[in-house]
């Protein structure tokens, strides 16, 4: 076997297709992205529009509610542990004041923190999906909303 | 006494009636036969009419003892009609009587007398019993264990005041309510408490049981307790309490594993931040500078991209290792393409494979059957087979991925490689916790946390793991699944059914891996 610099493509035996095209025209354009790390706020943005989405950084979990509430977003991106409001809570307080239904918005939860099995039940029931952030790439992120644009 | 002589009279006048039957007939048949037929024998004769008068003597006495019998007969009914625990039996009716009636009549109302006067004494009994039971209470009330009684319906008749402090209500709150209303518990594993219940009452006449790390979820105010239980069940019991259960709390012992659980957590949690940044960076520069860098940064570059990716997966180790070991670890068995579940796995660990100059080779048999997965779990198992098997590969740089349907239905799926084996004397204790070969630690890195958490996943979807290999030559790992079909059909589970757990996330009815 070759030994020698290894070629460019390492998936080369294995046949998968490519990245899936991005449709022109997004359903879910309009993204907040609640983080209170700047560097992975910096990365999901600028991941998030080279794809054509259009995002908006919220830092505080207080605002990223307030912002919320606007109803000008599509998928909402939740970090967990954030200032002054968890995750949890936003959720809950959009829950609690009936405001919930009357978002379009999908709410992600992207975190890093490992759940009590209790809030993971919260979660599951409040959110419409989750995602370990160390374990997917900016990238594999624009992956995982395409397929809201492809429901199944 | 009167009515003895007039028993003694009937008695007599049925015995006399039934002998002079017989000798009736006799004579009748004797003087019968004489007359019509003269030429017979008179002694033959007689001795037939004796043969016959004999035989209804012998029927006659047989009514006529039925007849004697009949008022002791009626004297036994009801003595049982008023024994306690036959009550079955119902009393009997004495206008019928023919022979003795005053006498039986009289003797019957005599005993039912008796019956009707001993409730004095059976109150007293009783009393003594809810004495005893009162004993018992009060004994309870200053018990520091909680207890709870229940009925047949569940119902709680009895909880000492522990019981109650210990769940935060009034014992008015709880008396009288269904135990499910009370106790709202979760069993870390094996039998429920209703399953053993339900079992006990098909099958057992008393049972017991003890729990441990039972969790009682007791509203916000008080927070959940974690505690050991015993339960103890009797069908027979007498005052209403079928089945008793003590509960030991443990919340402070428990949470002590619990904290070292959170301390993983938060370990994990500060390992994963940085971890994400660097896997977003690196990605960065893959995508958009790889191209113009000279073929050996492009390969570093490619390294770093492989190291942090290996570093992930090592950190979500280290978290569910955690889980195992607080029995945390919950996984959730959904219906999956396996064939497509697969080929994105194994697509994701090209890259480590290639940065160490090995290539994966993935043999799918077509038309495989949806697996029932835990995707996170799943995905957790195969990365580290593939890992392992990067790492044991040695000069040789060919893995190979299988995944065929057996003989008897089960998905099985190898990984194979071609490096280094494992010797004989180590084989069986590859999936214990920090097993390692040891001759190979100066050349391969890891921590034997791979294999131990592998075993457990694969078990807990019901599975077999296994390994073939011989030094020299290299290792094969397989593991089987069950397709999806056949677990449904053991056990029906429709809950969740619009969560679909993907590897290191989920969304609501999507997949993931969809592509």
């Amino acid at each position: 076997m070759d030994q020698s610099a290894p070629t460019s493509n390492p998936n080369s035996d294995i046949q998968i297709p490519s990245q899936p095209i991005v449709p022109k025209e997004l359903r879910f354009k309009n993204i907040l992205c609640i983080e209170d790390e700047r560097f992975i706020s910096e990365l999901y943005a600028r991941a998030l529009e080279k794809a054509g989405y259009s995002v908006t950084v919220e830092v505080d979990g207080k605002k990223g509610l307030e912002q919320a509430r606007t109803n000008n977003f599509d998928i909402i991106l939740l970090d967990i542990m954030l200032p002054s409001m968890t995750g949890i809570e936003i959720l809950k307080a959009l829950h609690d004041s009936g405001d919930r239904a009357k978002l379009k918005a999908r709410f992600i939860i992207t975190t890093n923190l490992e759940q009590k099995d209790e809030t993971k039940a919260e979660i599951e029931k409040q959110a419409d999906g989750y995602i370990i952030k160390a374990e997917v790439t900016p990238k594999q992120l624009v992956d995982f909303l395409q397929t809201l644009e492809n429901p199944s | 006494m009167d009515y003895f002589d007039k028993l003694a009279k009937q008695i007599a006048l049925y015995v006399f009636g039934a002998m002079v039957i017989s000798s009736v007939i006799t004579a009748v048949i004797t003087w019968f036969c004489l007359y019509l037929f003269p030429t017979l024998p008179a002694a033959l004769v007689i001795i037939g009419a004796l043969a016959v008068g004999l035989i209804s003597a012998f029927f006659a006495s047989r009514v006529v003892a039925e007849y004697i019998l009949e008022p002791l007969r009626v004297l036994w009914k009801a003595i049982l009609h008023v024994s306690p625990g036959q009550h079955e039996v119902s009393p009997p009716d004495l206008e019928k009587i023919r022979i003795g009636r005053e006498l039986v009549t009289s003797l019957a109302l005599q005993v039912y007398q008796l019956a009707s006067s001993t409730p004095s004494e059976t109150k007293a009994s009783e009393q003594t019993t809810s004495k005893t039971m009162i004993d018992h209470a009060n004994i309870l009330q200053t018990f520091p264990l909680p207890i709870f009684v229940m009925n047949k319906d569940r119902i709680i008749v009895f909880a000492n005041p522990a019981a109650a402090a210990y769940i935060g209500k009034t014992l008015q709150e709880i008396i009288g309510i269904n135990l499910y209303s009370v106790l709202d518990l979760a069993f870390s594993e094996g039998e429920t408490f209703d399953q053993w219940l339900t079992k006990s009452r098909t099958s057992k006449v008393t049972s017991e049981k003890l729990w441990s790390h039972v969790r009682l979820s007791n509203g916000e105010q008080n927070g959940d307790k974690q505690l050991d239980m015993a339960a103890y069940y009797n069908k027979d019991s007498t005052d209403n309490a079928e089945t008793i259960i003590a509960l030991f709390d443990k919340t402070a012992e428990y949470a002590k594993n619990d904290d070292g659980m959170s301390f993983v957590a938060i370990a994990v949690h500060e390992l994963r931040t940085p971890l994400t940044i660097l896997r977003g960076y690196i990605e960065v520069f893959q995508d958009e500078v790889s191209g113009t860098l000279d073929p050996e940064m492009a390969d570093f570059l490619r390294k770093m991209q492989a190291s942090a990716q290996q570093l992930s997966s090592f950190v979500s180790n280290i978290l569910h290792v955690a889980r195992v070991e607080a029995d945390q670890l919950y996984l959730q068995l959904h219906e999956e393409k396996w064939e497509a579940m697969l080929t994105s796995i194994v697509k994701d660990m090209a890259l480590r494979a290639h940065v160490r100059d090995k290539k994966i080779q993935l043999s799918i048999q077509p038309n495989l059957p949806a697996a029932a997965v835990d995707t996170v779990g799943m995905y957790e198992v195969i990365s580290n087979l593939i890992d392992n098997a990067i790492k044991y590969s040695g000069k040789s740089n060919r893995i190979i991925v299988r995944s065929y349907l057996r003989d008897d239905g089960l998905i099985e799926t190898t990984v194979q490689d071609f490096g280094i084996g494992i010797p004989t004397s180590i084989i069986g204790n590859l999936f214990e916790k920090f097993y390692r070969n040891h001759r190979s630690r100066s050349s391969v890195g890891g921590t034997g946390l791979g294999l131990f958490l592998s075993k457990t996943i694969v078990d807990a979807h019901g599975g077999q793991i296994w390994v073939k290999s011989k030094e020299g030559e290299g290792s094969v790992f397989g593991f089987s699944l069950l397709p999806y079909a056949k677990l449904a059909s053991e056990q029906k589970n429709t809950d969740n059914k619009d969560i679909k757990r993907v590897a290191h996330g989920w969304i609501k009815n999507h997949s993931f891996y969809k592509r």
